[in-house]
This record gives structure tokens, sequence and C-alpha cells, in this order.
């Protein structure tokens, strides 16, 4: 007798990260304390980097039970300096799935600050326990909160909230969490290295379980120039960008109460309370340029009502018919409906049919998108067979899916703008490789900006020889976006780059001490898997890479022979200091004479200078 | 009898004369390759020298001379070649070394090279090294290592009715008969330089194993059929091989070989008559008069000896030397061939089958009366 009819329950988007949980990091205790220390350390260095503050980090890891033996509970605490959190958004931040700042088009090392939620979901999840938020915003008060997520619900429950004074801004964040550091403390150890390498305007110190303490001081005081919030380029786009777009583009006709009187009044600058239809008209005219579209919309409707304020104040708008070209309302006066026509000549109908049906096409692609200017729009409206005047607003499902597809397919836009990306640059990268591998040899360099997909990017890279360095190489390190990649090395279009190349060809032989930095940035990096730790081999990013280690290998190369060179002429004289005495005393003995001969000319032409080899099969003919 | 006696004391004269002469060669040569190093050095040159290549491709059959022997391509050796100084070096700490054995009379082995240097601060990675450095003395003054006084450490061993006179400091003048003791005399450097001064027997037989040789003394092979017995200890060494040309040239015996009746034996009497591919660069170790009486492969099925299958890797030595222009005629060419149809080798002791002195009584007397129509 049960019910047949299917229950349908909605998931939340807590519950859809839980039963997900594996795509995100969080397979294992090692895996998942690894990618909290990520998520963490990258949220707080994005903090900093967005508001130009030099970051100092410091990430703190300890066991609850130190006895205890791996995996077991451990209290991870990320800290840092950078603009905090207002009170009132901390318990949404933290304390439900996808609400974050990290909005718009512009290179950072993370999305919508999901990473970390997820954290402290796993936290909560393996450990029932809450997570500690401590923020000050203004250097004054700190907010101290001990927020659970309901997870059936997406809702954070404050557990706890108190304030108290402090004289420093930022962030601190505490989860405790199931782990297995015996496992993951090398890899965390390599994270924080590897990220003070790409990060060397910040200063990130670490304290493990074990009590050691490891510190990564800032060793450049400039931050690389912040990236800029850009438009999407039109390769980059999908239909459901489109829709979201031209809904952000439309607005609703304004209720015209009270409020919206007044500030219609104060934007035009009218100081006397009564004013008569026309000299109202004649002042919105001199500001149009300057009026807020709202106010535009309301001067408009007054144009063809031809109403002042008073009047206005008894009406209600109810409908604006554009292809009839007619205007409804309702009048409170007489209660009853009425309508006048609209003059289609007038600006100010044009100015309503912009609000009512959208922009026009061309409009639309200029204002909304980057690398579009009016003669583009144009060809490209020819190309997808619309009318450049086409309104956005009327456009159907179909005709939405044809503009999309079309904006993939046109060839003729530029590149896209590569201001939202925020390399480290070459001065720092090399600094950075200077002080990390103290090498024999370092050069670096940065491509131009460059696309695939329509998302730019920008490759950066180093490579470095001798010195500290340990043989064995090349030695891989990646970067995207200033993250660190560590594990899933293999299948890396960096890998698969590096492999390619035939070191012989440029004087490299057996297991060199010499590594390659390879930093990508953009403002999508297209990683192969979820987890984020491998770039997939685009051809556009191939091809960067491979020019750029093209371009480091030859400077390599030249050094090489240099030293080789160097290293030879020493080898050699080394060499003949050594044996032409030998074959001196033992000629003298065999040719019966007392005295050895003088060869200490021979010694002293070859000590510095070079030498010519000669072949070495040098074949003659016998008799 | 006085004029006997004075007699003697002349041939003793003129033997140590002819070993003088030729110490006196061997030294004049080595000074006068230090002498050009050392002009070099003084004028402010990198002293050199071209080496006969002794690289597969120059080393050439001579028909002749019926041996192996080295082409005309030639190295060039630097000392300012940095890759080859070393060798160069030690080369001539060899020459030195081996200046100083031959001024001493002092006999050395092998291995003795290899740890001698290392007192000269010529080092050597393994005595491969150094026994590589050897053979290129040999190949730039083409003299073999015995007339520097450097033997091998292998030894083979001689019985028979030969009377022989040491040179060798402390023992010149001393004489000895080979028969006087049944085990044998180990072929050594007193031996190999040893004048050879009369003998009753009328051939040598070289025989390739240690177990037949004994067996060949104690049924007095060489009495009954007036032979010295050679017991070549498998591939004969240099010195054996030395000794061997000496009784051919010095005494004008004719020697026959012995050997397993297997592609390696038949190889070994090959090595004895016309030399090594590795020795290409020496002359006067070879006996080319010498034959090979047995054991063929046709012997095998006349005899109806006892066999064992021939390995992968005795088959594929067979495919080699039918490559090897001096397995192109005559019983070399035949007894291979057999052995390829026979897949089967036996070895001398096969004959005590027919019992233990079935191989002295019968097969040797056969194969004697053979070898005279070789």
């Amino acid at each position: 007798m049960s019910s047949i009819k299917e229950k349908f329950n909605q998931i939340s988007p807590s519950e859809f990260f839980y039963s997900n949980r594996d795509l995100a990091g969080f397979s294992n205790p090692t895996r998942s304390l690894y990618t909290a220390v990520r998520e963490f350390v990258e949220n707080a260095l994005d903090a900093c980097d967005q508001k130009g503050i030099l970051p100092d980090v410091h990430l703190t890891i300890k066991a609850v039970d130190p006895e205890k033996p791996d995996p077991k509970p451990y209290i991870l605490t990320v800290k840092d300096n950078g603009p905090g959190i207002d009170a009132e958004h901390i318990p949404l931040a933290f304390g439900t799935v996808l609400y974050g700042s990290k909005f718009g088009l512009k290179q950072a090392r993370g999305m919508f600050g999901l990473g970390a939620t997820m954290a402290i979901l796993y936290g909560q999840i393996t450990t029932n326990k809450p997570v500690v938020v401590k923020s000050s915003v203004d250097a004054k008060t700190q907010d101290t909160f001990e927020l659970l997520l309901d997870i059936q619900k997406n809702k954070p429950v404050i557990v706890k909230h108190t304030s108290k004074e402090i004289s420093k801004k930022g962030l601190s964040v505490s989860i405790c969490l199931e782990g297995d550091y015996s496992k993951a403390g090398n890899k965390i150890r390599d994270y924080v290295y590897e990220t003070s390498l790409i990060t060397p305007y910040a200063s990130i110190t670490f304290d493990d379980p074990k009590g050691q303490k490891f510190s990564h001081p800032r060793f450049v005081k400039e931050i690389p120039p912040p990236p800029t919030i850009i438009k999407p380029h039109p390769h980059g786009i999908d239909v459901e960008r489109i829709r979201r777009m031209i809904v952000e583009s439309q607005f609703e006709i304004p209720t015209i109460d009270d409020a919206m009187m007044e500030k219609v009044r104060k934007d035009l600058g009218l100081s006397v309370k009564k004013l008569s239809y026309t000299s109202i008209m004649e002042k919105a005219k001199k500001k149009w340029k300057n009026l807020p579209r709202q106010v535009r919309v309301v001067i408009s409707l007054m144009s063809f009502l031809k109403m002042d304020f008073e009047k206005l104040n008894k009406i209600r708008i109810e409908d604006i018919d554009m292809p009839n070209k007619k205007l409804f309302y309702w009048d409170f006066g007489d209660s009853q409906s009425k309508s006048i026509d609209m003059d289609p000549s007038s600006q100010y109908y044009k100015q309503l049919t912009n609000t009512v049906q959208g922009e026009p096409l061309t409009t639309f692609l200029t204002k909304r998108f980057q690398r579009i200017g009016p003669t583009t729009a144009v060809k490209f409206a020819k190309f997808a067979g619309f009318k450049p005047e086409k309104r956005m607003g009327t456009l159907t499902n179909q005709e939405l899916v044809n503009l999309s597809d079309s904006l993939q397919k046109f060839d003729d836009f530029m590149a896209p703008d590569s201001s939202c990306l925020a390399p480290l640059g070459e001065e720092p990268l090399e600094k950075g490789i200077k002080k990390f591998f103290n090498p024999d040899f370092t050069a670096v360099i940065q491509r131009p900006a460059s696309a695939y997909s329509g998302f730019p990017f920008i490759i950066e890279m180093g490579i470095a020889y001798g010195g500290d360095i340990k043989s064995g190489g090349p030695h891989v390190y990646r970067y995207a976006n200033r993250i660190p990649l560590l594990y899933d090395e293999g299948s890396d279009v960096v890998i698969k780059v590096s492999r390619d190349t035939d070191w012989a060809r440029y004087k490299i032989k057996g297991e060199p001490p010499f590594i390659i930095v390879s930093h990508i940035c953009s403002t999508r990096i297209p990683y192969k898997t979820a987890g984020k730790e491998n770039v997939a081999d685009r051809p556009e990013i191939e091809r960067e890479l491979r020019l750029g280690l093209q371009f480091l290998s030859r400077k390599l190369a030249a050094y090489m022979s240099k030293r080789g060179q160097a290293d030879m002429a020493k080898k050699r004289a080394n060499l003949y200091a050594k044996y032409i005495p030998l074959i001196a005393e033992f000629c003298t003995e065999l040719a019966g004479k007392k005295k050895e001969p003088n060869y200490k000319k021979i010694l002293q032409e070859n000590s510095v200078e070079d030498v010519k080899v000669t072949k070495e099969e040098n074949k003659i003919e016998n008799k | 009898m006085k004029t006997s006696k004075s007699k003697e004391k002349s041939r003793i004269k003129e033997r140590n004369k002819k070993a003088d002469d030729k110490q006196k060669n061997i030294l004049e040569m080595l000074k006068s390759h230090g002498a050009k190093i050392y002009d070099d050095l003084d004028n402010g040159q990198f002293p050199k020298f071209s080496i006969p290549s002794r690289s597969v491709g120059n080393i050439v059959y001579d028909k002749k001379l019926r041996q192996y022997i080295l082409g005309n391509n030639a190295a060039l050796r630097s000392s300012r070649n940095s890759s080859q100084l070393r060798s160069f070096t030690q080369l001539m700490w060899l020459a030195f070394f081996a200046n100083r054995l031959t001024h001493e009379k002092k006999s050395s082995t092998l291995r003795d090279v290899y740890y001698s240097s290392q007192a000269f601060a010529v080092e050597f990675e393994d005595q491969s090294e150094s026994d590589n450095i050897i053979v290129d003395l040999e190949a730039v003054t083409s003299k073999p290592r015995e007339d520097f006084h450097i033997f091998p450490e292998e030894r083979s061993s001689i019985f028979g009715d030969l009377n022989i006179e040491y040179t060798i400091p402390g023992y010149e003048g001393k004489t000895m008969n080979l028969s006087n003791h049944p085990d044998g005399y180990s072929i050594g450097p007193s031996l190999t330089t040893a004048e050879l001064v009369d003998t009753s027997a009328e051939i040598v037989i070289a025989i390739e194993k240690g177990g037949l040789f004994t067996r060949f003394v104690e049924e007095q092979v060489d009495k009954k059929f007036k032979s010295i017995i050679i017991n070549t200890g498998g591939q004969a060494p240099r010195s054996t091989r030395t000794l061997l040309k000496r009784l051919h040239d010095e005494m004008k015996l004719p020697v026959i070989v012995l050997t397993d009746g297997d592609v390696y034996g038949e190889h070994i009497a090959m090595v004895i008559k016309s030399g090594s591919a590795n020795a290409a660069h020496l002359r006067e170790l070879t006996v080319p008069d010498a034959k090979w009486v047995g054991v063929w492969a046709t012997d095998i099925e006349k005899y109806k000896l006892p066999t064992i299958p021939m390995t992968e890797s005795d088959i594929k030595r067979c495919y080699d030397l039918q490559k090897d222009p001096r397995y192109q005629d005559g019983v070399w060419k035949k007894e291979l061939d057999v052995f390829l149809r026979l897949k089967r080798k036996a070895e001398l002791e096969a004959f005590s089958k027919y019992g233990l002195t079935n191989i002295t009584d019968k097969y040797l007397p056969q194969k004697l009366e053979l070898a005279k129509s070789l």
C-alpha cells in the first residue's frame, strides 16, 4: 500500500559536496590534511594580494593527542595579516557552501572560496568540532566565532560569538580534522617551501606537529601589480553566461514612489519644491549625460505623460507596450485605466526601448565584452546572421544558442586582454631561484600573453644549473596561478614538454644538477582533474611552454659550453701537470740520460690557455 | 777430449753471445724509443708515436706467412691528447719497467706488472688494463712480451729426451735432461729461454689435456715413438708456442697435435699452426708445418666413440670458423663440416671405452702413420 509516487528531495550544496568530497581532494587523511593546508594558505595569500598587503602567513599544525598513532585529529590554524572579514559576513562565509567574494574574471589562486568550506566540512565530519574564526577588519576589535555547518540546510550554526580588543588586522581560521602528518608531512613542507619561492613577497612560517619550525621570510619587498577585473572574451563564453549577462543589462521599470521622486529631484539639483513640467524637462535635458539610468527612465515616462511631480503622484504605470507604442497607466483620481501614444522619434522613446527590450546586439557586444569595437560588432552581427540593432531582450532560445556558437567561431576578435593576469615577473622569479638554489647559472623568461579558448594565459619559466641543486635533474617545479603543484606529476603538460626535450642537444648529459621552474598564469587553468594538480596539454599552452623552455635551454647551452671549455682546459692542464713529469722521468732512464728533459715549457704553455684537441684516432699511413 | 771440451766452451760462449745480442737489441730499441720521447720533451713538444692499429678491420690473413698479421693502419698516440695521456704514460712506464727487467735479467708475470706499477704513481684500473698496455708495447716493438721478461701465469709442461742448457742468471751453463722427472717439466721463463742442446726424439706430440699427458708418460710414448710430449693445457700459452716453434725450427722436429674431438680442439691445433687474431701483431709464434691428427670428427664415426651432444655455443663456433680463411680447405674444412653434420663431440678419454691403453696402443700409431702423408 505504499505510495508509488516517487519522492524528490532537494539536495543542499553541502550535501552534494559531502558525497563528492573525493573530487575536492579530501579522499583520505593524508591528502585531506594537505588539501586543507593548501586551501587556507591560498585564501590568506589571495586576501592579502587583493588589498596590496605584503602577506605574513602563519601555519600551525598540532596533534590533539601527540601520543596517538596516525591518522589522528590535528588542529590546523592559518593566520594572516590580510583585510579580515566583517563580523556579519563570517557565519555565511565559513558556515555555508558557495559563499565567497572571489567573483569576477581575474587571476586568483582559488575560486569562490569553495575549498576552504570543504576543508571545514571535512573537519566537522571527521572530528565533530566547530571551526574557530577570528577576524579583525579595523585593528581595533576582533570577533571570534565558533561555527558548525548544518549540512542538511546549508546554514551556519553559531556555537559561540565573542569580541575583544586587538591591535592587528587579519584573519585566523582554525579547524580540527582527521589527518596523517607522518605521511603528509613531506608534501606539506614541500608545499610551504615551494609556495615561498613563487610568493617571494610573502613571509610564511610553519610550526609542524613535531615542534619543528620552518620559516621562509620574504626577500622581495614589492608586490607584483595586482590583476584588474576585466570583461569576458567572446571565445570563452557559453549560452548560460550570455543569458545572465542579458538579465544584468535589462532594467525593470522603476516604481515611481516618493523616494524615487526625491531621488530624481536630487539628481536634477532641484531646490524648489513645486516646479512646472517644462522646467523639469529643460533641467533634465541639460544634465542628461550624468543622470543614472533609473532617473532617465522616469524622465522619459514623464516626457510622454507630460506631468509634473504632483500629477505623477496620482497615477501608477501599468504597462509599456513598445510594439504598439502605447503607454498604459491607472489614474487614481478618475479611477480608470488610460493610455497614450508614444512618439517613436523621440529620444525618450529610445531610452524606454533600451530598458524594456534590452540593448541592441552591437551595444551589448561592445559594452560587455573585451576586445570588441563597433566595427567588429557589426561585422560579427553579419557573420552570425543578426541585425546589428537586434534587441537582446527579444532573442529566442534558439537565437541565443546561435549567438553563442557564432561567438566561439568568429575568428576576427582580438586576442584576450591579459591585464587580468598577475605573473610574478622575471626579476622576482630570478631572485627567488637564486636564493633557493644558489645556482651557478640562472635564466628566466616571461612569454608574451597568449590565449586558449578565450582564456588569456602567460607562461613564466626559469632554469637553474649547479650550485646547491642536487643531481638527477631536471627537477621541475610546477606552478599554476602561484600555487605549487605537487601531485600527479606524470601527466602534466610541463613534464611532457620537459621530457620531450633532447637535453643532449643543449650540452646537458647524464644526471645533471638542474631545475626548471614553470608558472602558468590564467583566468582559468585547464586542470585535468578536479584535484587541480596537473595541467592538461592544450596545444596553445604546450606551444608557449616549449618556446619558453627552448629559449632558456639555449641560454643554458651557451653557459654549459663556456663552462665546459673552462673545465676542459683546467682538466687538461691538471692532467699535463700530473703525467708529463712521469713521462719525463721514465724516458730519462730509458734514454740512458742523467738529467731530466726540460718539460716545464709545455706545462707553462698549457697551464691556462685553451688547447686545440687533436683528433682521437688520427690515422696515418704507417711505412 | 781437450778439443771437445774447448769446443764445448766455445759453443757455450757462442750461445751466451747470441743471448746477449738478443738482449742488446731489445735494450737498444727501448733506448731509441726513450731518446725520441726525451728529445721531444726537451724541445718543448708533446711526445708522440704511432702504433699499429689492432682493430678488427686492420687484422688480415697473410697467406704467405700462413698467419694473421696487422695491416697498414696505424694510430697516432699523442701525449697532447688528454684522453690518451694516461695510456701514453702507462706505456712509457711499461717500457721503462721492461728496460729494467731486461737489464737485470729478472722475469715477471702479467700480474706482477699490474702491481709493480703502483710503486711509480702509475695506476691501472685492473689487470686487464695493464695487460692491454703490454700488448701495446708488443705492437710498437713487434716483440713478444717474453722478450721483455714478462711471462704469463699459465703453465704447460714438457717431457721427453731433450737436453737443455739454462741461460737465466744463476743457472747459466747448467744442463738438464727433460725425461728425468715423470711428471714433466713446466714450461716457464727458464725453459723458454734455455738453449736446446740435443735430443733423440724424432717428433713432438702436443696434447691438449694433462690427464692424457700423464697416460702418455706412463705408457712411455716418448720411448716407443721417439717423441717429446707437451701438454698444452687447453689453448697453448705463448711460451709453449714459442718452444714448439723452436723445437721445430732448431731441432728440426715435426709437430703433431692431438686434441679433443670438438671444434675447440680443432682450433687449438690451428692456433699452434698459424696463430691467433689476438696476436696478429707478433710473428715467430707459429708452427706452420704443425699437423692436427685427431680426434677428428670422422674418427668419431670410424672408431665408434662415445659422444656427447654439441652445445649451442659449439655450433655457433663452427659457423664462425667456417668464415675463417684458414678453414677453407683440406682436413680443416672437412672436419668442421662433419662436426656440423654430427652435432656431437668426443673427448680424448673416449678411447678408454676400448681399454685405458687403447689410445696409445692403437689410435696413436695409426695417426702417426697417417701424419706422414698429411
